[in-house]
């Protein structure tokens, strides 16, 4: 077990950490909001957590608060993604489809190369020996777990709330929606910033975590990534995007043997799922369920 | 009887085009009020002004003495102005349930916390909103199939699940555009008297948009006709039928 943890537990931990990126994504799309902002407010939360452990006028609260500085830094994290996300989501939100993609992909590029050329941030080579909660990558999962716990009771008890439906009415139809009570404007930006959230807070975790950070931790090449996660597994059920990022993300892994090649492998995979699988894993799963549903209930019924 | 709701000079043009021009007329409380008019007369558009669907050019629209122009559709669907769509636009991916208990939202107030804590007012009133939406559903005779998508209807009870979500809002006024569209004549039969049966139950005053003419003349108290983004006439049914305005736009001058 111990040579496993050793050989696989960054693996892993990095598994569940790309599921919580997914559900970033994710929460977004229940209000039909197909926003790519997941990398950038991850790679602020993880520069806020990396240079509150790093800067040397941080110390004092260091020294007072010893490992308590680590929920605080997810804490700052978390509120300042939902600030920016306010920020960015009230203007952006405006648009729809496509043009909000483009939109999130510029705001990405933006806070990129600005974290390329500011100070703070350590400019290109970014910040360097950020201190460790745990001593081994495994128990890094202390962190990362119980986060994925609480986001899927908080997805999954959002379905079936009066906030969940007002997502699902506007996913549905944006104008019906508002015909029927519901204000888009305001839900949009709200489901905008529950996942902006969820990223920053993952970013915060996550610079202890790979132990540095620096601006490509947020790139475009992540937001397709993460929108490949919640593509392949389904985005029209919480444990899609969770089953996409752990299926996509060790896909490389499982390849490795066939060294550059794999990248090929990952390339088919997601071209044909995308063709064959338009609701995702999920959906497919879903629907083969609906079939020998029916099919009992021919028999059943005797018909 | 008393004013609900007054359009004054009410106008809309895209582009060089008049979509809506001028119009004014008063719909007394409880009311069946009809709208009709040829193709392209404006009257889907009239609808979309007096929902906040389309913004209006110029005039004003009040409900109640409170004008309601400039306001976003939430707000008015929220003062108790349902309507229904020419072309249904029901939420096609959720159940004809869900579908209903959208439209309590402005009648419930829990926010994004007490929905995921499921505090004891919540859960009181997601209780109160499914009873609800049962009860309209078991009114338009839909109760048996209300955990099926919307999309898997027959067009003739997604027009009544329609209705069946815009009374969910617990509106004073229901605006129906066409909703007799595409039925059989048995369904129209049967639509009369339906309009009727929830109109005396929910105390409404109810506005339709029809081109089934032994509809309109039967149900409406009164009918107000569009050609051209123009109101020519308003009146009682017979008075509506024999005014010469409205003989020409059906049927064209000699």
């Amino acid at each position: 077990m111990e040579d496993f943890l050793q050989n696989y537990g960054f693996l892993l931990v990095t598994l569940v950490q790309q599921s919580l990126l997914a559900m970033s994504m994710y929460f977004p799309l229940t209000a039909g909001q197909l926003s790519l902002a997941s990398p950038g407010f991850y790679s602020l939360g993880g520069y806020i957590a990396a240079v509150m452990a790093t800067a040397d006028y941080f110390a004092p609260w260091r020294d007072a608060l010893g490992w308590m500085m680590f929920p605080l830094e997810w804490l700052i994290a978390a509120l300042a993604s939902a600030l920016l996300a306010l920020l960015v989501g009230i203007p952006a939100l405006r648009l729809r489809g496509i043009y909000l993609a483009l939109a999130t992909i510029a705001f990405v590029e933006i806070l990129r190369v600005l974290c390329l050329n500011l100070e703070i941030t350590g400019g290109a080579i970014g910040i360097f020996g950020v201190p460790q909660l745990f001593e081994s990558r495994w128990g890094y999962i202390w962190t990362f777990g119980p986060l994925l716990v609480i986001t899927l009771i908080f997805s999954s008890r959002l379905e079936r709330s009066r906030v969940g439906r007002a997502f699902k009415a506007i996913r549905e139809d944006e104008l019906a929606a508002g015909a029927m009570g519901v204000n888009p404007t305001y839900y949009k930006v709200l489901a905008f910033v529950i996942g902006a959230v969820l990223a920053g807070i993952v970013g915060s975790m996550s610079a202890p975590f790979l132990n540095t950070w620096n601006a490509r931790q947020g790139t475009f090449d992540a937001s397709i990534s993460y929108l490949a996660y919640v593509l392949i597994g389904g985005g029209r059920s919480l444990w899609g995007p969770m089953l996409g990022a752990v299926l996509l993300a060790s896909l490389p892994e499982l390849l490795r043997p066939l060294k550059d090649a794999r990248l090929i492998i990952n390339g088919v995979v997601l071209v044909i799922a995308s063709i064959y699988l338009p609701q995702g894993i999920v959906g497919a799963l879903r629907r083969l369920k609906l079939v020998t549903l029916d099919r009992f209930a021919v028999l059943w019924g005797g018909q | 009887m008393s004013v609900l709701l007054e359009a004054h000079g009410l106008s809309r043009s895209f582009g060089g085009l008049m979509a809506v021009n001028a119009v004014s007329f008063a719909v007394e409380e409880g009311e069946v009020f009809g709208l009709i008019g040829p193709n392209g007369a404006g009257k889907t558009t009239l609808f979309n002004l007096m929902t906040g669907l389309t913004p209006v050019s110029g005039g004003s629209f009040c409900f109640r003495g409170m004008p309601l122009t400039g306001l976003p559709p939430h707000r008015i669907a929220g003062l108790g102005i349902g309507r229904t769509f020419q072309n249904i636009r029901l939420f096609r991916g959720l159940s004809a349930l869900e579908n209903v208990k959208i439209s309590r939202h402005s009648r419930t107030v829990t926010g994004l916390l007490g929905g995921i804590f499921g505090s004891k007012r919540s859960r009181q009133e997601e209780k109160g909103v499914e009873e609800k939406a049962w009860e309209i559903l078991r009114l338009v005779g839909l109760a048996d199939r209300g955990m099926e998508l919307a999309a898997n209807f027959s067009y003739g009870e997604q027009r009544r699940l329609e209705i069946a979500r815009a009374l969910a809002l617990d509106p004073a006024v229901l605006l129906l555009d066409e909703p007799a569209a595409g039925m059989n004549a048995a369904e129209k039969h049967n639509l009369t008297a339906f309009i009727r049966e929830v109109r005396e139950l929910y105390k409404l005053t109810v506005v339709l948009i029809e081109h089934h003419v032994p509809l309109v003349m039967g149900l409406c108290d009164r009918i107000a006709v569009l050609n051209f983004g123009e109101l020519i006439a308003v009146g009682s049914p017979e008075e509506v039928q024999k005014n010469p305005a409205v003989i020409e736009a059906y049927l064209g001058a000699e």
